[in-house]
């Protein structure tokens, strides 16, 4: 059966993909953009993800395919 | 003071600086202020009226030096062929700093004069010589046409001599007339002839006729070619008339009548040779006239073409020039000490470039009395300057465009870098148009070098302008096409599908049966061919919109509290902050989390149904407490439910009353100490130590700290702006987590749109055989990819562009942004010429 520990595992790995862009952006005039920039996309495409995946989980309805009309 | 790197997570630090400049290097050390761009120079003599100025002669000159620059420019811009004017990074630069700045710019000016005058008089010649033609090409057609006249009359003479010797003809009779004077004996013909407007003829036919009482003959003809103005191009037609009358009194009158009519008269003789002779004349003159017409007009065009040569060079020095005297006007000038003094803004870090750059100049202008810089200490509040670069300067554009922020405020313009491509995208979603949003912007960004020199119009220009916000706009709707498996409203089936569809018996419709597994990544194949997929998808975007639009905007209030330390503010964490989100939190954000849980539960293997969120929502307003056991999320959900309105009902006094509260605190601590307070918020009448040594040293010291301005903590105020500020918030919370919807309504107008024009498109023309097929897809196809572009791309873009902006500019930043800053707009020669030309 589906489940929506999926979700929680990935958000496991997008929180340790954070926390390795906080470390690991180079010193520079443009660090706090870069650490912005990656923290802030994977945090936004994980929640979509995530949404997506949990609205399909146990839907409430089923797709009826019309026939098809020749 | 103290960061190792600029940042864009708020304003850099800015100091004011004084210069102190000797008169001999002011003009070179302004100059190369303007070419490094750092300084915002303040006016220090603002009652002086401008033309009071100590530099007002030199302005004078350069600007009649600016007004031969244009009056070359829209003289070149006549020439119907064009003149190419040499580009200002191909001319030779000219020096206009150092010792012989004066000289280069004397020379300059005497130029330009000797140019212009040249130019005027060339123009005034060829006027000249036109009008001269003119009138030459008119009196050969006067001549050619009389000459027509004459040969008809003497031709008839012979028919009509022969009834002539009957003396009771009748003395009207046009042909005696004109037999009687044409007679090959009597030459003295009274006659005018000249040339008029076709339009003016019949009137001045007309008013001859009743002035003259009859007594003319009056024939004409039109004159063929149309007479072109050289200056406007406009075109007139004339007509050649000539008048036969007898009498000087008539004559006269005839005269008389044509000039007011505006007939140009000209002399012809009616013998037949001296006509001829006139004829040869004119043509002769003519042929003279357009060689000298055509040698002036050739030499009038290689002036334009020397001067097109250096035109842009001269422009550049002369809007430089502009700007560095109008930047010296600023300063104090002490004629005494031959200084100027000049007071500025400019970022604390660039403080040693700006060194080298006075050091510089010093050396340009071959003195050795450099220019001193100190910082003052003040307490005005310094012009907010976000460091961006070309990848970060549209994102921060688009955000100043709603208001500068406050010196040293949190810039929401380091976040929109993401936010806003990321929600223009899940209004957008395609695969495939956000492919062509990426392709373009990366053409334009990898021919920058040379779209940035070319002059793109104002259209493409700001495409052009905010190319890197297309590109991440194109990589983020790429990302949601595929999360909404959208692809030109095509499905990918990338991964395995969560539905098994059986087969059809007959013709009924087919329900899907879930297989126990979820599409791993975005919306499942299965849905694009379900007649019920809209309504899966709009429950599934609408509580999307909710979840986005929740976390923006707590992210959006969090950003309060960096302001709050900066500003000394922290009493604001407590009455402002902590109400704020505990408000927004106890209401939606318990909604999202009932979106959230209500997904993870099993409802066909659950006791009860699922209930809707939006009832539950509402009832917890109006009935709380009272859930019914069928309807319900969870066990204890009333009890929560109650407790969460009890939080949210407590946070709204609290904001309303905890602030204000505080402060009435603050004030009665004051007011019990006394009014002694040196920097104090409420004595304003005591002189500052800085203040009453600035009069005692006389002019020209900068008084720094004249006119501050002091918060008055007026009580009143602070209430009236809290009790604006709570309604403004909760009702705002409200509203505004209901305008996230909009994600959902465009981006279900997107993919409706998309999939109206594939199956009035290409659905009909794929099933197409044979050679028609063939010819019609590829007729349809460009059709669609055109319609694709345009409308989905171009207009749906724009759409989802102003949405996304919004979301930004209101909901987002009405929960953080204070922007109460003016931007630092430094003296910048580069930025002259992005705005002047």
């Amino acid at each position: 059966m589906s489940s929506s520990l999926p979700t929680l595992l990935v958000l496991a790995v997008v929180l340790a993909a954070m926390f390795a862009s906080w470390i690991f952006t180079p010193k520079g005039g443009n660090q706090t953009l870069i650490r912005t920039a990656c923290m802030l996309t994977l945090s936004c495409c994980y929640l979509m993800w995530a949404v997506t995946y949990l609205a399909q989980v146990h839907p409430l309805e089923s797709p009826r395919r019309a026939p098809v009309a020749e | 003071m103290g960061d190792e790197y600029p940042t864009l997570f708020r304003s850099e630090t800015m100091s004011l600086v004084q210069l102190i400049v000797p008169r001999e290097v002011a003009h070179d050390t302004i100059a190369e202020l303007g070419e490094l761009g750092d300084v915002q120079f303040k006016d220090l003599n603002p009652e002086v009226n401008p033309f009071q100025r100590s530099f007002v002669g030199e302005i004078g000159r350069i600007d009649e030096m600016a007004r031969r620059v244009r009056y070359f420019t829209t003289q070149i811009e006549k020439e119907r062929d064009h003149i190419p004017i040499r580009a200002l990074y191909d001319s030779l630069p000219l020096v206009t700093v150092g010792p012989r700045a004066a000289q280069t710019l004397d020379e300059l000016d005497t130029k330009l004069t000797d140019h212009e005058s040249r130019l005027v008089r060339m123009n005034e010649n060829y006027q000249v010589l036109s009008d001269r033609m003119k009138e030459l090409v008119e009196a050969r057609h006067v001549l050619r046409e009389t000459a027509v006249f004459f040969d008809r009359a003497a031709g008839a003479e012979r028919e009509i001599r022969t009834s002539f010797d009957d003396s009771s003809a009748p003395l009207l009779q046009h042909d005696d007339r004109e037999a009687q004077y044409s007679g090959a004996v009597q030459f003295d013909l009274e006659f005018v002839a000249g040339t008029i407007d076709r339009a003016r003829l019949p009137t001045f036919e007309r008013v001859l006729w009743r002035v003259l009482r009859g007594n003319l003959y009056m024939n004409h003809t039109d004159i063929q070619e149309p007479f072109v103005d050289p200056a406007t191009g406009a075109e007139t037609r004339k007509n050649v008339f000539i008048i036969f009358a007898h009498g000087d009194t008539l004559l006269a009158k005839i005269q008389k009548v044509a000039e007011s009519m505006g007939a140009t008269v000209y002399p012809i003789d009616s013998n037949a040779d001296k006509r001829a002779d006139s004829l040869r004349e004119v043509t002769a003159r003519l042929e003279d006239l357009q060689v000298v017409l055509y040698n002036t007009g050739n030499t009038r065009r290689m002036e334009l073409v020397t001067i097109g040569e250096s035109l842009a060079s001269w422009q550049d020095v002369v809007q430089k020039e502009k700007a560095i005297y109008e930047t010296l006007n600023l300063l104090n000038y002490d004629v005494r000490r031959k200084t100027l003094i000049a007071e500025g803004w400019c970022p604390t870090r660039d403080i040693p470039n700006i060194q080298v750059a006075l050091r510089h100049a010093t050396e340009e202008s071959g003195t050795n009395v450099p220019p001193i810089l100190r910082e003052l200490p003040t307490k005005k509040t310094p012009p907010t300057f976000h460091r961006t670069n070309k990848f970060t300067e549209g994102f921060q554009t688009i955000m100043d465009s709603y208001g500068i922020a406050s010196y040293q405020e949190v810039n929401p313009g380091l976040f929109a870098v993401i936010t806003f491509p990321f929600l223009f995208a899940v209004m957008f979603g395609d695969v495939g148009h956000g492919m062509i949003l990426f392709l373009t912007a990366l053409i334009m960004i990898l021919r920058e070098r040379q779209l940035g020199k070319a002059d793109l119009g104002e259209i493409i220009g700001t495409f052009f302008y905010g190319r890197y916000i297309i590109l991440l706009m194109g990589i983020f709707s790429v990302y949601t096409g595929l999360i909404y498996n959208d692809i030109f409203s095509k499905s990918l089936h990338l991964f395995s599908s969560g539905w098994d569809f059986p087969e059809p018996r007959g013709n009924e419709t087919v329900s899907g049966v879930s297989n126990g597994g979820t599409y791993i990544f975005g919306l499942d194949p299965a849905w694009r061919v379900a007649e019920n997929q809209i309504i899966f998808t709009n429950s599934y975007k609408m509580k999307m919109s909710i979840v986005l639009g929740v976390v923006h905007m707590t992210f959006a209030l969090c950003l309060q509290v960096p302001n709050h330390i900066r500003f000394n503010r922290r009493s604001d964490i407590w009455t402002n902050f902590i109400p704020s989100m505990l408000f927004l939190q106890s209401i939606f954000g318990y909604l999202v989390v009932c979106i959230l849980y209500k997904w993870t539960v099993n409802w066909e293997t659950s006791s009860t149904a699922p209930p809707s969120l939006l009832n539950m929502l509402i009832s917890m307003f109006l009935s709380p407490g009272a859930i019914d056991p069928d309807m319900q999320l969870y066990p204890g959900q009333g009890t929560v439910q109650m407790i969460l309105l009890m939080i949210a009902m407590t946070c709204v006094p609290v904001l309303l009353i905890a602030k204000p509260y505080l402060q009435y605190q603050e004030m009665k601590k004051i007011q019990r100490q006394g009014y002694i307070g040196l920097d104090g918020e409420d004595s304003g009448g005591h002189p500052t130590d800085e203040q009453l040594e600035g009069e005692e040293e006389g002019n020209g010291r900068a008084v720094a700290d004249s006119d501050e301005e002091h918060e008055h903590h007026d009580f009143g105020e602070v209430v009236i702006h809290q009790i604006i500020h709570t309604i403004e918030f909760c009702l705002g919370c409200i509203s505004h987590t209901a305008s996230y919807l909009r994600l959902w309504a465009l981006s279900l107008a997107h993919a409706q749109l998309s999939e109206v024009l594939w199956d009035m498109t290409m659905a009909e023309v794929l099933g197409m055989s044979g050679i028609v097929g063939i010819i019609a897809l590829v007729v349809v196809g460009a059709m669609w990819f055109t319609l694709t572009v345009f409308i989905l791309c171009i207009m749906e873009g724009l759409s989802a562009f102003l949405h996304a902006l919004r979301l930004h500019w209101v909901e987002a930043n009405s929960k953080h942004y204070e922007a109460g800053g003016y931007q630092f707009s430094p003296l910048s020669f580069a930025r002259l010429n992005e705005e002047g030309s």
